[in-house]
Formats: C-alpha cells, structure tokens, sequence
C-alpha cells in the first residue's frame, strides 16, 4: 500500500476513533453530564428551529474576523514597510508589536470599549493579533528580495520607492499570505473574547449564555460551529497560499 | 560613571521603545483630553500609582498565574514532544495523529474554557488545562518537524554504525530537534501566560485573570489595568527571555 | 582483520513514478576486492557507483544477485559495528565537538570510548589543535579529515569511500588524496572508494574499475603499477600521464549514452 493511501487511511481511522469514543464517552456517561454524545450534538445542530441563532451567531463573528482582517493587515502592512523604509524605526516597531501582542486579549476589550464601541470591539481585538502576525511575516518577507536583484535596481536607476514598490512588496507577497493563513486561529479567539463585552451576538455570546445557562449540548453545539468553521476558512487560507506562492514565489 | 557611557544606554532605550512610550504618551492625553471618569478609563500614572501601592495584591495573584502557566507550559511541552517522539517511532501512530491534531489545533482555546470547566471543574486544574493544550500543539508540530531534519548524511551515518532505533532517537532525532523545539518553547512562552489569564477570567477562581475580572466588577478600574499591565510585562518579558533561549540553543546544536 | 567484499551479479531497480518498471541502476554487475585491497571505481555521473557502494552499506537492498562482505550480508557488518563509511557530506553532528564526533562510533556500539585510539587517530589526520573545535569552526578539508578519522576509530574490516573529496577545491583535494594514501598505509583496509576523479583513483588504489553509464556495468578494470608508498611525485610521471589519459578515454566513450 502507498504511504500516501496509507496515511490517508489511518487519518480517517485516528478521527473515527474519536468521534466514536466522543459516541460512547456520551451514552455511557463516562464523564459525567458534562460530556454529551455526538448524536445528542449533531441532531441539535441540525434542529430547524435552532438553525437561525447558530446562522446569526457566526455570520457575526466571521463578519467581525473579516474586518479585524481588514484593519490587522492594514496596520501590519504599513508599519513593517514604515520600518523597512525608515531602517531607524526598525528596532522601535518590533518592540512596539510585541509589546502589544503582549497585552491580554481581555485587557484590550474594555479598551476598545471606550475607543470605539460595543459593536466595533470585536473587530478591534482580533485585529491586533492579525496586526501582530502580518507584521511579523511581512518584515521578514520585505527583505526575501536579494542583493543581487538589488544591485539590479540600482543599475536600472531606480529609486528607493520604485525598489519597494516593484521588487521587495511583490517578493513580501507570500510571506504576507503565510501570515493570513497563520493568523486565522489567532484571529478567531480574539473576536471571540471581543464579543464578551457587551457584543449583541456571536459565537462567543453563544457561548457564554450557553455556559452560564448549564445548556450543554448547545455548548457543545457553540464549540462544534467554531471547530467546523475554523477548518472550512483555514483550508480556504491555505489554499490562497498555494496560490501566492505560485504567482510571486 | 561619566555622561558619554550613560548616552549609549539611554539612546538605546529611546531606541527600542519609542513606540511603546508614544503610546502610553497619547493615552495620557486622550484621557485627559476626554476627561474620563477614572472608573471608565484611567491614565497610566493613575495605573502605576495602583501598582506601587498595593504590591501584595500584585504579587500574590502574580505567583499564582505565572505558577500555573510554567507547569503547564513544561507538561505541555513534554506531552508534545512526547507525541511527537511516539509518532516517529511508529509510522502507524504518526497517520493516527496528525489529521487529529490537525483538528484540534483548530479549535479555539477559549471555546473550551467552559468546556473543560465542566469537566474539571472551576477551579485551578482547568487553567492548567488550558495551558497545556495551548503549548501543546506548537511543541508536537515543531517537535515533529525537527525529528525529521537531520543534518544531511547522518541519517545513513547512523544506519552504517548498526545505531539502534533507540540510539538514533537519543542521539541523533532530539538533539537535531532541539532548534524546533526552542521556537516552540518561544512562542508557547507568551501564549501560556495570556491563556492561563483568560482561563482564570472565566473560571473566576484565582490569578491575574481573576483578579481582572473581579477589579473591574468592583470599578476598580486602576487596578484592573494594573493586572493586565503586570501581564503585559510578564508577557513580553516571557518572549524575550525565550528568544535568548532560542539563540543559545541554535548556537549548540544548528 | 579486514574482509573481503564480494558483489555477485547484482541488479538494482528503482521505482519511478509513472513508469512501471523504474529506473535500472546497476545491471548484472559483478565486483570481488580481496582482502586488504584498495579499489577505486570511476564512472560518470549517474552511472550508479554510489549505488553500489549503498549496497555494499547495506543502506539498500539489490534486486537481483548478492552482495556479501567476508561471507557475511553487509548489514552484518553494520550490526557488528565493524563499517567504516565516508559520505561526501561531513555528516558531522553540530553539535559536538570534533571528539566527540570521532567517539561517536563508540557510543553508538555501546563500547567505552578508547581515548588513546582517538587522540592517535586525531594527530593523524592532522587536527590536534582543533578537537574541541565544532565543525562549524572548520573547513571544508577538516571536516572531511574529521569524517574520515571517524570512518576510521573502530578499526573497521571494511572501509567505504563515497566521493569524500567532491566538495573540495582542486588544491585541497589533492592534499587530502596524499594525506589518505599516508593514513591508508599505516592499516591497509579493505577498502572501496566512489570517485570521477581519474588522478585521485591511480594515485590511491590497487586496481581502478570503469563503470558505464546507466544502467551500471563494469567496462574494464586496470591494475595499477606503482609502488606502496605511493610519493606524490608519482603523479607527474609518464606512466601516470599515460594511464590517466586511458583512463579518461575509456570514460570519455560514454558521453551520450546515459
């Protein structure tokens, strides 16, 4: 058997077994009332009447990704090429990056609170994180161009816009889209923590009620939707990479 | 000491954290500016003042949040690599876990918070939880990884000196991986501290997370950022320390 | 007590994606080295001579035929820590020290480490003031001296040699060719070296093999004349001249038809 069947084989068989120990662990109640089985799950999920909240929880937390998307890249994108254009600034903003990477997620949501609103808070602190990230990944991407095609640009009298524009933005391309894709996980929890302050909904409102109301299965049903949505966009990102790296690699 | 000495240090500084004294500089003002009631938004002198006068509430809660997230940053790591081991002696366990950790690297942490505390209970245990499935992850991917990258030709090397499965594990695959596994220890340093945090937010047991929580339900607002700030610091020291880490052990074994 | 080698018609067929009967790397190839023998095999590149040596490391297995070393399968003589093996990559760990690199073999065969062989063997490759050095601190040339000592510190029945020297500048690697014959001397061990280098295979063996090109055959095999110890000085004489252009010309034949 090849390695490649081989391997595919055991991975369905590795998640098999888990969602089959998930089946009995449930209708066993080996861990209690905490841990529902699978199908008690699956047919909650599929319940028409519940399908609009669950629709609307993570239509508004992607939405909100989306945008910590839109401004995390933004700001990532122009402070690394900020940095690279101003070698003085450089230390400063590699510092400044991580410092706010640093800062708990659950610190930033009161700050953003008053910054901007209830609405835009969860935006806000997922966009930090992709901001972290893309700026990261696109410092390092910035300098992927080599001297030899600098020497280039110099000989074709080019100046120092030209050069960023032309050579070293197109070649930070696929480091950019590795960081996307990287940032996603990142990105996710942090709308999510966004959301607990004061957010009119989403998955981690969903969750939260689900937690304090003791509806287990519609916890687990909250966790499942991140799980199946996290994949979906994460198996869309890596396939935006493939392409990055095709075009600009 | 002289002037000319102390310049380099002092410039050095300016340096590196313009940025973050910008920062801080504007929140000032934006406070003043707004004239904020200090249950809203405090300023930063405000926050330091908190800090300086109340040490032992810090500091108690401190202990507890960086305890926690340093063992479980270690058994993450060892449980990790302790996989990832697993998955290189047996082709069989490799195709069973990769897809599965693949999996549930993308859950999000803090969607199993509430989980977890279901099971485990709200307390301690779950954060520590949380940390070690946090650290986990980056450490049996990188750790797998490193297993398999060799430096080239002593692979062979190892097969013509009749080495033991054993053997090349020992003295070849972990040592070779020690790389990897400094940037996950690197990376999971940061996270371990901020995710120990939220867990203790939710949980509401004890910490820095707790104490966030509960200053901010009090309108102790200072104090709140006071925690998160203390955060912060650990957070960002975490990272750096680890990156001195990383570069001694790239030096001994790249 | 060093081993002959024995290669009895002996085929080895890789598989190749898309294709179903792969590529045919050695075909039918028949080799003896006595015991005690130095035997250089020449050949172009990718005519399948390091395959050859692989399977006399029992890193590979043939598809055909048998390979035997002193009687024994060649993954015997691994087992019993008895193969010395220089690959054209150092493959020197990085992080130990040239020792330490030399003691590895030790290690490995559960053996206390003879400090007395290694610091012999270290003096005689001419690195006793590197030996707490890390092979990043050396040269290309050290580090292939390092390797070979390491091929060397279990006094090995059998002693492989797979283009040690490619990597190489044309200076260094005739240093390294005399440096070799004088070690090479000191024990006389059955010994196979993989080499395109013509100069390098008369001036270090008893007897040069020419393979062809893909699939591998052995076109001819010649015995070299000159003395033991072999001066370098040898190699500006007629003879060698003459014999390297042979040499050359026999290879030469098979331009075009791998």
């Amino acid at each position: 058997m090849r390695a490649g069947t081989r391997n595919f084989l055991l991975g369905t068989l590795g998640i098999g077994l888990f969602l089959a120990s998930w089946e009995t662990i449930g209708q066993l109640k080996l861990a209690g009332i905490s841990w529902p089985p699978l199908s008690a799950v699956l047919e909650m999920m599929a319940d028409d009447n519940r399908w609009p909240l669950f629709r609307r929880a993570l239509g508004a937390t992607l939405e909100e990704t989306a945008l910590g998307y839109v401004w995390g890249t933004g700001a990532g994108l122009g402070l690394a090429a900020l940095a690279h254009l101003l070698p003085p600034l450089r230390r400063g903003s590699d510092r400044l990056a991580a410092v706010l990477n640093s800062v708990p997620s659950i610190a930033l949501g009161p700050i953003f609170l008053v910054l901007l609103s209830r609405e835009s808070t969860p935006a806000a602190v997922s966009s930090i994180h992709v901001f972290f990230i893309v700026f990261v990944s696109v410092s390092s991407g910035l300098q992927r161009a080599t001297a030899a095609h600098r020497d280039l640009f110099a000989v074709l009298g080019a100046d120092r816009l030209k050069r960023f524009w032309r050579l070293e933005l197109p070649a930070a391309m696929p480091a950019l889209v590795s960081g996307l894709r990287l940032a996603w996980p990142a990105a996710l929890i942090g709308a999510i923590i966004g959301e607990w302050f004061g957010a009119p909904r989403g998955l981690g409102i969903l969750i939260i009620n689900a937690m304090q109301n003791f509806q287990i299965v519609l916890l687990w049903c909250a966790v499942l939707l991140a799980v199946g949505s996290s994949l979906l966009i994460y198996g869309l990102l890596t396939l935006l990479e493939r392409a990055a790296y095709a075009r600009f690699g | 000491m002289d002037a000319a000495a102390k310049r380099p240090l002092l410039l050095r500084l300016v340096e590196d954290y313009w940025g973050v004294f910008l920062l801080l500089v504007a929140w000032q003002l934006w406070v003043i500016a707004n004239s904020f009631n200090p249950i809203v938004m405090p300023t930063p002198t405000a926050v330091l003042g908190d800090l300086v006068t109340h040490p032992d509430v810090y500091l108690r809660n401190v202990g507890i949040t960086l305890a926690v997230a340093a063992f479980g940053l270690v058994a993450g790591m060892l449980v990790g690599t302790g996989l990832a081991v697993a998955a290189w002696f047996s082709p069989v366990a490799a195709g069973l876990l990769n897809p599965l950790t693949v999996l549930f690297s993308s859950v999000p942490v803090v969607a199993l918070i509430p989980v977890i505390a279901r099971l485990l209970g709200y307390d301690t245990s779950t954060v520590l939880a949380i940390v070690v499935i946090i650290t986990f992850f980056p450490s049996f991917v990188f750790a797998s990884s490193g297993l398999r990258s060799p430096p080239p030709g002593a692979e062979d090397l190892f097969r013509v000196l009749g080495a033991s499965r054993l053997s090349v594990l020992w003295r070849l695959a972990l040592p070779a991986a020690m790389p990897n596994l400094a940037i996950a220890f690197k990376l999971a340093a940061a996270h371990a501290i901020l995710a120990a945090m939220v867990a203790e937010f939710l949980m509401g047991t004890s910490g820095l997370g707790y104490l966030f929580a509960k200053t901010k339900s009090d309108f102790q607002t200072e104090q709140a950022f006071g925690a998160s700030a203390v955060a912060t610091v650990i957070s960002a020291t975490a990272f750096l320390l680890a990156g001195w880490v990383e570069r001694r052990v790239r030096e001994r074994y790249a | 007590m060093t081993a002959a080698i024995s290669i009895d018609r002996v085929s080895k067929r890789f598989p190749l994606a898309g294709s179903s009967e792969g590529v045919l790397a050695l075909s039918d190839l028949s080799l003896g080295i006595g015991t005690g023998e130095f035997v250089a095999v020449l050949g172009p590149s990718g005519c399948g001579k390091s395959t050859l040596l692989r399977l006399v490391a029992a890193l590979e297995q043939p598809t055909g035929g048998t390979v035997s070393v002193a009687g024994e399968p060649p993954g015997q003589v691994s087992a019993n820590h008895a193969l010395g093996v220089a690959f054209q990559d150092h493959a020197l760990l990085p992080w130990l020290t040239v020792h330490d690199n030399i003691a590895l073999p030790f290690k490995i065969a559960g053996r206390r480490a003879d400090e007395a062989a290694i610091t012999r063997l270290i003096d005689l490759v001419g690195l006793s003031r590197f030996t707490t050095a890390r092979p990043r601190q050396l040269s290309g040339g050290m580090r292939q001296r390092a390797s070979i000592a390491r091929a060397l510190v279990l006094e090995p029945e059998v002693l492989l040699l797979d283009e040690p020297f490619g990597a190489l500048d044309a200076v260094t690697r005739r240093q390294m060719n005399v440096e070799l014959q004088r070690i090479w001397s000191a024990r006389q061990i059955t010994t196979m070296l993989i080499t395109h280098s013509v100069d390098e295979a008369l001036f270090l063996a008893d007897r040069v093999v020419v393979m062809s090109g893909r699939p591998g055959r052995i076109l001819c095999e010649v015995a070299v004349p000159f003395a033991r110890p072999r001066d370098p000085l040898v190699m500006r004489s007629q003879d060698f001249h003459r014999m390297v252009d042979d040499l050359t010309a026999a290879l030469e034949t098979q331009e075009g038809s791998t």
